[in-house]
């Protein structure tokens, strides 16, 4: 019998949430398993606990039948299970190898450095990477970080190799690329855990699938002798009716335009004369993986971050064009400008304060919830609930309960409760459904649609090719801080595919 | 960067959850709370401060303090005698006035430290106007008071701009800037201000309309005019559109920024505004308690400021309770070191010792302990 | 003049010495990520301890200095059970840390009756061949050994955080401690060794202060020095050589005071002891201004770190 590691009957819950209910998963050496769900579904939660992260409440790990006992990850370590996660675990600072040497311990530094150093160029060329062993993480491209951490695992040894959402911050190439060397380790000697809400990715590269939805583990099933259909049915649950573009009305001129805008962080260039522009009752999509600067532009489009050249304008109601380069956030707020951040936590809402709160800050400018003199928290609570029946925002017991207790889509509907109760003009959307649920996910998409049936210049940037694709009416593709393609609709994903990698 | 990491509040007991934590081979294991009652999480603290109280008499019991005079002197001495009575209430006015300003900074994520500084100036200022016979006597008691408050806000006003443009630390700054105020303050009472009758380092007695004037036999209005403002901060804080700015800045900056809240205008004015009262206190001892300027009138109430701040989370109300509180402990504090030879600073060490017992039993309010088996 | 530029330079180090050891010992913590702002404090009881140490224990400066730099880091286990087992906030801790050892040293020194007390400390080593009392330059060439041993602990402490495997755990705590929790490190081991390591530095230098340098103790004998060497560490990068240059300049500028006025130049006494404040506040504004990069910062500074489990 080949090993395999087996977690069974995992149960853990954190305070009154179960995150994870009688979870089974098993893997063989030899092979690829895929744990498959939607965003919340436990997936990465359940291998936490097999990396040795999480302790379970109840249930337990086995190794070839025999029960572990994982205390923390030097035990998971020393078991040879070995997870890359999806923010890596690299100290930037230091080299590729120095950071194969922190968690590969050497009696001497010296000499252990060179020995990594050889090791890591020889796993490189089994795996067919390119890798310089000598070179600072900070320097290296997302994709290149994830081949280190990859190489670092498995210097560590690892049977049971668990990759969480790799393909989640790679260009389809790289994608491709990453999961063929993955069945070529699993191949060689390894299990392979690849965890993943793909069905693509399922069908394609994986022996075995286990589908998990809400903290349970439905079903093991093969997906050769599966149909999409029937997988796509187990992970959601019900069939989703995706909000639909319909087609496009005639344009007039852009709403805002961009020209030209550079921008640089830590002495490194960012932008490097980024420039487009969205025409009202338009979605513009910016494809690409994250790190080519959308941040950035985000954040220059915000009033956060000082462009250092190019321009921003729009045009207003009146026909007049505004630029708005240097305007301050208060500004481009009254302008007509509605941000949903990427990061909910830091930028969209305010954790501590309540939800009327977070909802009412939006428009205390205006003067609508009183003067500067006295706020008119009456009002607030009687818009704030409003604005949760009408976006349909659940776990609010009451509008002056912490923001921080609504579930991650729920939060989101608040951000966009605020923002869109404003019927802004520009809206900047950056990754709107990371994290959610396909539910949430609906709920996010419906009000894009309808802000632009509304009539605004909507700037949707995401990581997610599906997401653009679907509700985008041109698309833009962001490399290296620049557009460097552009297309209409109806968008072949191959050409797209093929932009992100011509200019990578 | 160092401003940002001193600006973020420790892990909310938000979204994050469970922190694995192996004590005793696996037996406890800590878990982040998401809520606690109100009721629960006071109890924890004035735990804390019973237990930071024990130290600090087991401290003095070992420096010769007897217990039994621990609780004479503490207890029955500070609440049951009319004398020490009247001392709190003159001692809780200047508190007050840091434990408030201390709390606005705080609000605006500023870390004013240079309270001392700023009160030596509002001092330096009142005395001057005093001593160069500035305005019609009428005015001269209002115009003391316009000079402290606004030379306290000069003061601040220094590492205020230099954080906001600039990004340079405020904790060290306004610091430094408290040594180089107290050696300004020792060259002119050793120098020109030294009191010519009596060749002491102080400057000579003001006059009486320069003094605070008083209202019935044994207050002045110090306190009721330290309470006013309460009134004001609570106004500012809780009922004033700015307030709300506050709490958003307090709570997530970066966010308050992203949606227009006018981030450098409200941190500049609320650091300002804590300037203010921080040498309004200075003018309070100078004119109403001392009667001139003195070398040491500004020592303990940096610290006080921040514990009372800190200690009442930087609501006005709490702080004015907790200011009395403060108050009695200078004056325990005088007391033991008249009768007991026990150094003045014995004060400090005790509210550094509670400070740090409230601040570990946060610890307990966001975690909870599970046992395991 | 030259008389005036070689005992203002023999002077240098000896005023230097305490900012580069305490500077030191906080690069030591705040590369394990853990903020040190109480080191004010711990230079304080650095200072009483070694006195203390030197009037009880019979007048050995050396063992006195041991003592004190044991003080510091026994003092400094209360600190780093706060801000690293029991998460509180680095700044709340550190300023606690520093009124708790004002108020403890002073208590101690008051009830002990060691203040005021002169001692004899530790006298100078005669370094060189010249160093006849007859020329000038004999002067320079007579320091202290604590002085002479501040370059080989710079060596010492450099070597170790660059090029052992300690030095690249301790930095990796400081850094990203998400990945040195998952290389299976403990966080809370090398922050607290981090610590109480660089605490014994900053002891060192507060003993040096009282028992080396001034030869007393009163209430406040550091007279905010470790608030100084908190800012050196920022204006150094928190690198440990650029920390040295910054501790001479510092030295440089208070050993200037005494030499102005020895001379007979006439300067307001209070505002020639004002400078050391000033440059720092200087220093300060230049460093901020010159918008130093904030990636070299350690990354995690300040922050408590919770294996925190995201949703």
């Amino acid at each position: 019998m080949t090993a395999a590691l087996e977690l069974r009957g995992i149960r853990k819950s954190f305070g009154d949430f179960l995150v994870l209910n009688d979870a089974d998963f098993t893997v063989e050496i030899g092979s690829v398993h895929a744990l498959l769900g939607e965003n919340g579904a436990g997936k990465s939660s359940l291998m936490n606990v097999a990396a040795g992260l999480y302790c379970p409440d109840a249930g337990s790990v086995n190794i070839d039948g025999v029960e572990i006992r994982l205390s923390g990850p030097r035990d998971a370590k020393a078991h040879r299970i070995g997870m890359v996660h999806q923010n890596f675990k690299l100290v930037k600072r230091f080299t590729v190898a120095e950071n194969v040497l922190l968690a590969n311990p050497r009696p001497s530094t010296r000499v252990g450095l060179t020995e990594i150093e050889a090791l890591i160029r020889r796993h490189a060329e089994t795996l067919g990477f390119e890798i310089d062993p000598r070179r600072q993480v900070s320097t290296l491209s997302v994709a290149e970080q994830q081949r280190a951490e990859i190489i670092k695992v498995l210097i560590a040894g690892a049977r049971f190799l668990i990759l969480d959402e790799p393909s989640a911050v790679l260009t389809d190439h790289e994608a491709e690329r990453l999961l063929t060397t993955v069945r070529e380790i699993a191949q060689a000697g390894a299990a392979v855990v690849l965890v993943t809400h793909k069905l693509s990715e399922v069908m394609r590269f994986a022996d075995r699938v286990t589908v998990m939805r809400g903290g349970r583990t439905l079903a093991m099933l093969e997906p050769k002798s599966t149909s999409r259909e029937d997988l796509t049915m187990l992970t959601v649950g019900t069939t989703i009716v995706a909000p639909r573009r319909s087609s496009r009305p005639a344009r007039g001129s852009p709403r805002i335009s961009v020209t030209g805008l550079e921008c640089a962080r830590d002495g490194r260039s960012m932008l490097a004369g980024t420039g487009f522009f969205v025409h009202s009752e338009e979605i513009y999509g910016i494809a690409g993986v994250g790190g080519n600067g959308q941040g950035e532009l985000v954040e220059a489009l915000m009033g956060v971050r000082l462009a250092n050249a190019g321009t921003v304008a729009i045009r207003h109601e009146d026909g007049r064009t505004i630029d708005v380069t240097h305007a301050s956030p208060a500004m481009r707020r009254d302008l007509g400008f509605a941000v949903i951040p990427a990061d909910r936590e830091a930028l969209g809402l305010a954790g501590s304060l309540s939800v009327a709160e977070n909802f009412a800050i939006g428009q205390i400018h205006d003067g609508r919830y009183g003067s500067w003199a006295r706020v008119n928290r009456t009002k607030m609570r009687d818009d704030t609930a409003t604005a949760v029946d009408a976006f349909d925002i659940h776990g609010v017991r009451s509008t002056l309960q912490r923001a921080s207790l609504l579930s991650g889509g729920n939060a989101q509907k608040l951000v966009l409760a605020r923002e869109f109760s404003r019927n802004p003009s520009i809206v900047i959307a950056h990754s709107p459904t990371r994290g959610l649920d396909v539910r949430a996910c609906a709920a996010v998409h419906e009000r894009v649609l309808a802000a632009r049936a509304a009539g605004a210049a909507v700037l949707l940037i995401s990581e997610d090719l599906d997401e653009i694709l679907g509700l985008c009416d041109r698309v833009g593709v962001m490399t290296r801080g620049r557009i460097v393609a552009e297309f209409e609709a109806p968008i072949d994903r191959q050409m797209v595919g093929r932009a992100m990698v011509d200019h990578a | 960067m160092l401003d940002e990491t001193v600006s973020r509040s420790p892990p909310s007991t938000a979204r994050s959850t469970s922190g694995a934590y192996r004590l005793l081979q696996g037996r406890f294991r800590l878990e982040v709370r998401q809520q606690l009652p109100v009721w629960q999480r006071v109890g924890i603290t004035a735990g804390a401060i019973l237990f930071g109280l024990v130290i600090c008499g087991l401290i003095l019991v070992t420096a010769g303090v007897s217990a039994s005079n621990l609780v004479e002197e503490f207890i029955i001495q500070i609440l049951f005698d009319p004398q020490n009575l009247r001392a709190v209430l003159f001692q809780a006015a200047p508190l007050i006035l840091v434990g408030l300003g201390a709390s606005l900074a705080f609000r605006a994520r500023f870390w004013n430290l240079g309270i001392e500084g700023q009160m030596i100036w509002g001092g330096i200022a009142a005395a001057a106007t005093s001593i160069y016979h500035i305005g019609p006597d009428r005015l001269r008691l209002g115009l003391m008071t316009a000079a402290a408050i606004l030379a306290a806000m000069l003061w601040v006003a220094i590492p205020a701009s230099l954080k906001l443009t600039y990004r340079v630390n405020e904790i060290i700054s306004t610091l430094l800037l408290n040594y180089i105020a107290s050696y300004f303050l020792f060259h002119l009472l050793y120098g020109p201000w030294k009191d010519p009758g009596d060749s002491f380092p102080h400057s000579s007695q003001f006059a009486t309309v320069e003094r605070l004037p008083d209202i019935g036999p044994h207050l002045n209005i110090a306190l009721p005019l330290a309470i006013s403002l309460v009134a004001l901060a609570w106004w500012l804080l809780h009922v004033s559109r700015a307030g709300l700015h506050l709490k958003f800045i307090h709570a997530n900056a970066s966010m308050a920024q992203v949606l227009g809240v006018p981030i450098k205008t409200a941190t500049f004015m609320a650091v300002l505004l804590s300037g203010a009262l921080s040498g309004l206190s200075g003018l309070v001892i100078v004119s109403g308690m001392e009667g001139r300027l003195t070398l040491g009138f500004y020592e303990g109430y940096g610290f006080s400021g921040i514990l009372i701040a800190f200690l009442a989370r930087n609501d006005p109300i709490s702080a004015t309770i907790v200011a009395f509180l403060v108050a009695m402990l200078f004056i325990a504090g005088q007391s033991l070191q008249i009768f007991y030879q026990i150094p003045f600073s014995m004060v400090e060490l005790i509210q550094a010792i509670i400070v740090m017992c409230v601040a570990a039993s946060e610890f307990f309010v966001r975690h909870r302990l599970h046992w395991h088996s | 003049m030259l008389s005036f530029l070689v005992h203002w330079i023999a002077s240098i180090p000896s005023l230097a010495t305490p900012y580069a050891l305490a500077a030191l010992g906080l690069i030591i913590s705040e590369l394990s990520g853990v903020l040190s702002l109480g080191a004010e404090g711990l230079m304080l009881v650095g200072a009483l301890g070694g006195v203390g140490a030197y009037l009880v224990l019979g007048g050995y400066p050396l063992l006195a200095l041991i003592i004190s730099m044991l003080a510091a880091s026994t003092v400094s286990m209360l600190f780093a059970g706060l801000v690293v087992l029991l998460r509180v906030n680095q700044v709340i801790a550190g300023l606690a840390l520093v009124f708790f050892c004002q108020g403890l040293t002073n208590l101690i020194g008051t009830i002990a009756g060691w203040t005021n007390h002169t001692i004899a400390g530790l006298a100078a080593v005669r370094i060189w061949p010249m160093s006849t009392d007859h020329r000038p330059s004999g002067v320079a060439f007579a320091q202290d050994p604590i002085v002479l041993l501040t370059v080989p602990i710079f060596i010492f402490v450099w070597l170790v955080l660059k090029r052992s495997s300690v030095g690249l755990r301790l930095r990796s705590v400081g850094e990203n401690p998400e990945a040195a929790d998952a290389a299976g490190l403990s966080i809370v081991f090398y922050r607290v060794v981090a610590v109480v390591c660089g605490s014994a530095l900053v002891g060192l230098a507060g003993g040096y202060i009282s028992v080396v340098d001034a030869k007393i103790w009163v209430a406040g004998i550091t007279g905010g020095r470790g608030w100084i060497a908190v800012a050196l560490v920022i204006f150094a990068r928190w690198r440990p050589w650029r920390a040295l240059w910054g501790a001479l300049l510092f030295g440089g500028i208070e050993a200037l005071i005494p030499q102005i006025a020895a001379v007979g130049i006439r300067l307001p006494q209070y505002f020639m002891l004002m400078t050391p404040y000033l440059a720092t506040f200087a220093v300060m504004i230049w460093t901020g201004v010159t918008k130093y990069s904030s990636s070299e910062e350690p990354a995690a500074l300040g922050q408590p770190y919770v294996r925190e489990e995201r949703r």
